[in-house]
């Protein structure tokens, strides 16, 4: 939606370059150039003149890089800093239309998951600099140069959600496609546009030639007005000089307005010389009418996903019925939820769908957190599945991405609660076709609850092809007609609606033998009349076979490509039955449980310990096999027989058995099986955390239940994880001697609570001199030496 | 190019005959190359040798110390090099890292390899855009008594947040983490290899061959 403040309805031009202007005009490099608008703002009023001359109508403040973080060490406020810069810009403008935006840069900082930053302390960030922005009487925001649809997000909700500025935003992309983190273009533009931003595109990187691809593509993922801002070329390798001269550049740029452009600049190199002949060629020309291609579309940052087919859903980050998730849920073993997201992505799921809700667990606490986990593991895009409406919200603003929520149904009540809160955060929206009165018993009463449920959202702002609907599967053998109504409803959702189809398939079977048989049947009878979005669980290989050969069939895998590569290797089960296993027979001894560890073999080894569970109790499989067997490969490591990798394979292969085992518990209700906690972490300002989630993998896998508070962690959050979950051994670790100072210093900070826990340290650059010299109890000099750390602290 | 399997073998520490563990090494380091091309971008300076260091002139730069001394004593050009395998390695490696941590392990050291493997194409096209003139080895940060807090002025002379996508840490860690910063001097006479050995490591004092009483051998 365009600002009133804004005239999108003419070809807008912006400000062209102002760091590498001020570069030829004497900025020394490594100086801050925002600190000019204080110490020189004659010489920036002056460029700023010159825009205006060139044709330029909406001048950039020269706040790039002005956020508490980065002005940290100039001793200046960002109020100051902001207010001195829209005051030098207002000064420029005076007698002029031109407009003044608040101009907001990258932090300078990754945020979670790529770095250490959180979310929130990025919102903050940014809500400081939009507030001295509004208050210092900028017209409008534009947030810039970003490569991280996270930090994005943050900008442009601290902006919306503290000031009535219409806000502008522009990412940077290579050529590829992509930003440096990832993100791709159609991601970035659904997104922004759901998340409200006034106008969106494309600035620095490279030149307009090679952005053209990247603005068209741009353009058909949005509706609202495109900006093209790119650099005047690329920099010589040595003098660093753009390439392209003026008049190239605007030639270049020229064709974009055809595409659909309608907001024209420079970055980089790009001088007032350039803006001129950008406005000459552009300036007041009406755009070309435009719409974004409809088509429904989740996604994350680097996942893009048009729903233009079949699209899976994986249904088994879910603790119904499972009781292994709700230990783990109510253990807070995030890595637990995070094994079964991989494993759906490696079965072939499309999208996974979460669902947190537990008695005892707060769901609006613990949805976010396993959201925000879920993206540091998984390129997935997520269907939130919750009734909670606060637990949503959270959950959606920490999701960098275009998310589903399931779900809504056809209660006003429900509507008016969750569907703003879907428009506001721009996600797509699951309907169940059910109302305060239950599940209709016709297709036609659920088509009905159908319709309302999409007029309820439409008239919220929500596109079309945001709804999608769940006609309900029931369970057959105990409402039979019901399978036929709910094929029937789907059809008529389909055709007569023209919405995308959502329905978990798996209730059908229930109480019947053979059920897989039946979910599957039921599975391809949805797929026929319509079903585009099945929740299934895709760990059942039949089922994902059964999509496989219905988007064969369907057209929608074109020349059966994934088809046959899905089955290069298959052969027929008469023939496999006799040959082959026999051959293997003659060749081997059969593999033992310690064998399969010993190989590093995971899902021989998972198999073998469910074999063992028959004949042994858990802890005699631990004791008897798990350990003894991490022993020998440990013994092979340290005689150097066995090397690193191979040490791993051997603990994960363990960790599988493990995981079998706390499954065969958890079903007994017992507590879970583990060894005594002991917690981990990289030290503050330290982000190389490869070295300890080795000794991570391998303590888990000797049963040690291991809390591992990540990289970069401050002194007092380790002391307040030590008091908070009773820890009693802690263990370091820090690859540069430039942290080694933060090692020295948790150490000694854990020395001052009232019954310290024990401590080991290690890393590459740790030596057990150094571990003495700072009063740690213990050097671990590996993996396998922390193993032996704990088993001398915790037994 | 590829990366170089026997420096991947030495970054995991394996000693004597690898076995399976060279064909995986090898099989793992192919897929990098062809995934995940190294990226760097560099500037040229023209030097002023001071009493405080040698100055990279228009750059915010001074070398100073006995190495910079030494290098690029017999130089009037330094070429100031960042080169990494940006974010899409990292992300492949925190995705391995769940599945198969001795894989993750094996791809951690091939990054290492590889980016190495990209400072030398770097400059290797450096070497013929200054030809007939000679480069110097490259040196970084971190060796010898060059110390690791050039990095902010470094990184900044090559706005390499902006054209790479690399980020520093107060502690002057670099994120995507297989990122390196280097300098290379540029002159008229041949320039004789220099940094190598012991003494230029920063991994000299805990290196474990050291302790076994051998070296790494580069």
């Amino acid at each position: 939606m365009p600002s009133e403040r804004i005239d999108f309805t003419k070809n807008r031009i912006l400000i062209g370059a102002m760091g590498t202007v001020l570069q030829q005009r004497g900025l020394k490099p490594g100086a801050i150039p925002d600190l000019l608008n204080l110490t020189d703002p004659a010489l920036i009023e002056g460029v700023y003149r010159e825009y205006l001359a060139a044709g330029s109508e909406i001048l950039y403040t020269n706040t790039f890089g002005t956020n508490a973080r980065k002005l940290e060490k100039t001793g200046k406020s960002v109020a100051e800093v902001v207010s001195a810069a829209v005051a030098v810009a207002r000064r420029a403008t005076e007698g002029t239309d031109a407009l003044v935006a608040l101009d907001i840069g990258p932090l300078g900082e990754l945020l979670e998951p790529l770095g250490t930053l959180p979310f929130e302390r990025a919102y903050e960030l940014f809500r400081e600099v939009a507030l001295a922005g509004a208050a210092a009487g900028a017209d409008l925001a534009v947030v810039e140069t970003m490569t991280d649809l996270a930090e994005t997000r943050a900008a442009l909700l601290a902006v919306k959600e503290n000031t009535d500025l219409p806000v502008m935003v522009t990412m940077s992309f290579e050529e590829n496609g992509r930003t440096f983190t990832g993100c791709t273009v159609a991601s970035m533009a659904r997104t922004l546009t759901g998340l409200g931003a006034d106008a969106i595109g494309l600035n620095c990187s490279l030149g307009p030639d090679r952005l053209a691809p990247l603005l068209r593509e741009l353009c058909e993922n949005t509706d609202l007005p495109v900006i093209a801002k790119p650099n005047a070329g690329l920099p010589d390798p040595l003098d660093g000089h753009y390439d392209m001269d003026a008049e190239t550049f605007a030639a270049a740029l020229e064709p974009m307005a055809a595409a659909g452009v309608g907001v024209f600049g420079g970055c980089c190199g790009a001088g007032p010389e350039y803006i001129e002949l950008v406005a000459r060629r552009l300036k007041g020309k009406t755009p070309v009418p435009r719409a974004a291609r409809r088509e429904s579309f989740v996604c994350t940052a680097v996942k893009p996903l048009p729903i233009t087919g079949v699209r899976v859903i994986g249904e088994r980050i879910n603790p119904t019925g499972k009781k292994r998730f709700q230990q783990a849920l109510l253990e807070n073993d995030l890595d637990y939820i995070l094994d079964v997201a991989v494993a759906q992505e490696d079965a072939g799921a499309d999208i996974l769908d979460v669902n947190v809700g537990y008695p005892g667990v707060d769901e609006a606490e613990m949805l976010p957190r396993v959201v925000k986990a879920l993206q540091g593991t998984t390129s997935l895009p997520l269907m939130l599945d919750s009734s909670n409406a606060a637990a949503l919200e959270a959950g959606l603003r920490v999701y960098h991405g275009k998310a589903v929520v399931n779900s809504v149904n056809g209660d006003a009540e429900v509507l008016s609660r969750v569907l703003p809160i879907i428009k506001k955060y721009g996600a797509a929206v699951v309907g169940l076709t059910l109302d305060k009165s239950g599940v209709p018993q016709t297709a036609e009463q659920r088509f009905a609850i159908a319709k309302r449920i999409l007029d309820a959202a439409l008239s919220y702002g929500i596109a079309r092809e945001d709804v999608w609907i769940d006609c309900l599967t029931l369970t057959v053998s105990a409402q039979q007609e019901q399978a036929r109504e709910t094929l029937k409803a789907l059809r008529m959702v389909r055709e007569e609606l023209g919405l995308q189809t959502v329905l978990g398939v798996s209730n059908i079977s229930f109480g019947l033998p053979n059920r897989p048989l039946v979910t599957r049947t039921f599975l391809v009878e949805a797929l026929h009349a319509g079903l585009t979005l099945p929740i299934l669980n895709p760990n059942q290989t039949e089922l994902l076979d059964a999509v496989a050969a219905f988007r064969v069939l369907s057209g929608e895998d074109e020349a059966s490509r994934a088809y046959i590569e899905r089955f290069a290797d298959y052969v027929a089960p008469q023939a496999s039955a006799a040959a082959p296993k026999k051959e293997k027979a003659a060749q081997t001894a059969p593999l033992t449980l310690d064998d399969a560890i010993i190989r590093g073999l995971r899902a021989e080894a998972a198999a073998l310990a469910r074999e063992a569970l028959g004949r042994e109790d858990e802890l005699s499989i631990v004791d008897g096999h798990l350990i003894p067997a991490l022993d020998a490969v440990g013994e092979g490591y340290e005689a150097g027989r066995v090397f690193l990798p191979q040490l791993l394979s051997a603990a994960q292969a363990a960790q599988a058995v493990f995981e079998v085992i706390r499954e065969s518990a958890a079903a007994k209700g017992g507590a879970s099986v583990k060894k005594g906690a002991l917690l981990v972490a990289t030290v503050r300002g330290d982000v190389h955390d490869i070295g300890k989630n080795i000794v991570k993998t391998v303590l888990e896998n000797y049963g040690y239940d291991v809390v591992d508070l990540g990289r970069d962690v401050a002194p007092e959050a380790v002391a307040a994880a030590v008091r908070e979950k009773r820890i009693r051994l802690v263990g370091l670790s820090a690859l540069m001697t430039t942290t080694l100072a933060a090692m020295e210093e948790t150490v000694a900070l854990l020395k001052t609570l009232p019954d310290p826990p024990r401590t080991f340290v290690g890393g590459a650059v740790v030596t057990a001199e150094y571990a003495a010299r700072i009063g740690a109890d213990y050097y671990a000099r590996d993996a396998k030496a922390s193993v032996e750390v704990a088993r001398a602290v915790l037994g | 190019m590829t990366p170089d399997i026997d420096e991947i073998l030495r970054y995991l520490r394996v000693r004597g005959e690898a076995g399976d563990l060279r064909a995986r090494v090898e099989r793992m380091a192919a897929e990098l190359a062809e995934a995940v091309p190294p990226r760097w971008v560099c500037r040229a300076f023209p030097l002023s040798h001071t009493d405080g260091g040698v100055v990279l002139e228009g750059s915010g730069v001074t070398l100073a110390g006995a190495l910079a001394q030494k290098m690029l004593g017999g130089c009037d050009t330094a070429v100031l090099l960042c080169c990494t395998l940006g974010m899409a390695f990292e992300q492949r490696v925190r995705a391995l890292e769940r599945r198969d941590m001795g894989a993750a392990v094996i791809l951690d050291a091939c990054g290492s390899a590889w980016v190495e493997s990209g400072c030398d194409m770097a400059c290797a096209e450096l070497a013929e855009r200054f030809a007939p003139r000679y480069l110097t080895d490259r040196f970084s940060p971190g060796y010898g008594d060059l110390p690791l807090s050039l990095q902010p002025a470094v990184l900044a002379a090559l706005d390499a947040e902006r054209r790479l996508g690399i980020h520093l840490s107060d502690s002057f860690l670099m994120t995507p983490c297989k990122s390196v910063t280097a300098v290379v001097g540029v002159s008229d006479a041949p320039q004789p290899a220099r940094v190598r050995g012991c003494g230029f490591c920063a991994m000299r004092d805990g290196c474990e061959y050291r302790k076994g009483g051998t070296t790494c051998a580069v």
